[in-house]
């Protein structure tokens, strides 16, 4: 028996302003993604993007998304991402102007969580040259030491039941 | 993991867009950019513009994402080239560690590819190419080391770009065979910019091979700096420079000779 193989994605939306990230939904990203690869591949695009292309995870705290493909057309579908500009949704009169990075791509969840994972400890070190403050640095230090994968994992699973909340 | 460049930057006047630029090029981990000056010399008698010192733009270089180094920024010079006369190696081009050129006219192209003294070529990107990419000059700017530069921000503007931009690309990989080529992002804005993988997944829509457009963003970019810096020197062998003050102090126990000849330069 062999199981169907995917490839994730693991994509960071950039946007001008941090507090638009919070305007993020799955069916936007989702109804954007589409569009794209629409204009960009047609109507086979189209088909392709159909079958296996949906949105496993979104952080709207971060902007983090993990896009899940097919492993044989991921490339076809991962081409049409640097076309995007702004996030179209049907409802929405705003457009919301913004990029889409891939950071990683990866063959299971797993990996890539523990990629983001160790992705956003990086960001906190980052973070940690930019500190003016010792208590700014006291506090990113303080959340570097916090977070490992399993503490992720709650927080993830709690993003997740929040998220949910949010679209009810 | 590699090292990525991106080498054309549009220059603006407003300094808090290019340091936004900047900034964002660190953030998807671009270790170096070139800001690009282009000049279109038909106009008038146009000036050759004196490059900002990069010191200017930053007091502290934002840190390239993944690595442990800031940011390296470089300046290049565009020349849009419709006559012959207007490449004209001067003093002035020196001052740019890159220097490119945009030729409109197939004569002109055949000239760059073969005696211009220049690093980069632009090929159309916003309009039909007009005239077919011949493969003896081609192979001749492979054979100097000179490189072709596809700039990607006009197909993510417009979809008749995008067009034009693949199509003029698919011609160009079909005479080069996917060698020196670089993919650039001539940004305006900061929005503009794409991460360095998604340009190398970007290639295969270009017609290139999956390891050709990795290369296009991290190895040829990194040939290109080489090449310029062979032109600023005799043969990339001999150079000058000026010879910092922080040295004099370490040669004070040195014969007396030398250190007169030390204070007197």
């Amino acid at each position: 028996m062999v199981r169907f193989k995917s490839r994730y994605l693991l994509c960071e939306v950039c946007v001008p302003e941090r507090n638009s990230l919070q305007l993020l939904d799955e069916r936007a990203i989702h109804h954007t993604l589409r569009a794209a690869v629409n204009r960009a591949h047609g109507d086979y695009g189209s088909a392709l993007f159909n079958i296996g292309v949906n949105v496993k995870y979104l952080n709207a705290l971060t902007g983090v998304v993990f896009i899940r493909c097919r492993k044989a057309h991921y490339r076809l579908i991962w081409s049409a991402l640097p076309f995007i500009t702004h996030l179209e949704d049907r409802g929405q009169t705003q457009n919301v102007q913004c990029f889409f990075n891939c950071i990683h791509v990866g063959g299971t969840i797993k990996t890539s969580q523990k990629f983001l994972a160790q992705y956003n400890r990086q960001q906190l070190h980052r973070m940690l040259l930019d500190c003016n403050t010792d208590a700014e640095k006291q506090h990113v230090r303080r959340a570097l030491l916090s977070c490992s994968v399993g503490n992720v994992k709650r927080e993830e699973a709690d993003d997740e039941e929040g998220s949910d909340d949010d679209d009810e | 993991m590699s090292v990525f460049m991106d080498l054309n930057i549009v220059n603006s006047h407003d300094k808090n867009k290019l340091t936004s630029i900047i900034e964002t090029a660190a953030h998807l981990g671009y270790s170096t950019v070139a800001i690009n000056y282009v000049i279109e010399p038909q106009k008038k008698k146009q000036e050759i513009p004196k490059p900002h010192s990069v010191s200017d733009i930053f007091e502290k270089f934002p840190m390239v994402q993944g690595k442990s180094t800031p940011i390296k920024v470089l300046n290049r010079l565009t020349i849009v080239a419709s006559d012959a006369s207007h490449f004209r190696p001067t003093n002035d081009y020196k001052l740019f560690d890159l220097v490119a050129v945009y030729p409109k006219t197939e004569k002109l192209f055949h000239a760059a590819c073969m005696t211009f003294d220049v690093d980069i070529i632009c090929i159309a990107v916003g309009e039909r190419q007009p005239f077919h990419f011949k493969r003896a000059p081609v192979n001749g700017a492979i054979d100097r080391g000179v490189f072709f530069d596809i700039s990607y921000t006009a197909a993510i503007r417009d979809s008749s770009m995008r067009r034009y931009t693949i199509a003029n690309a698919t011609c160009l990989m079909e005479v080069c065979k996917g060698k020196n080529i670089i993919i650039s992002s001539g940004a305006e804005k900061s929005l503009e910019m794409r991460g360095p993988y998604d340009i190398a997944n970007l290639g295969l829509v270009f017609g290139l091979s999956e390891g050709d457009a990795k290369a296009a963003v991290s190895t040829n970019c990194r040939s290109v700096l080489l090449h310029g810096e062979t032109r600023a020197t005799a043969s990339g062998v001999v150079y000058t420079m000026k010879k910092p003050h922080t040295l004099e102090e370490q040669i004070e126990d040195k014969p007396a000779s030398k250190k007169a000849k030390t204070e007197t330069a």
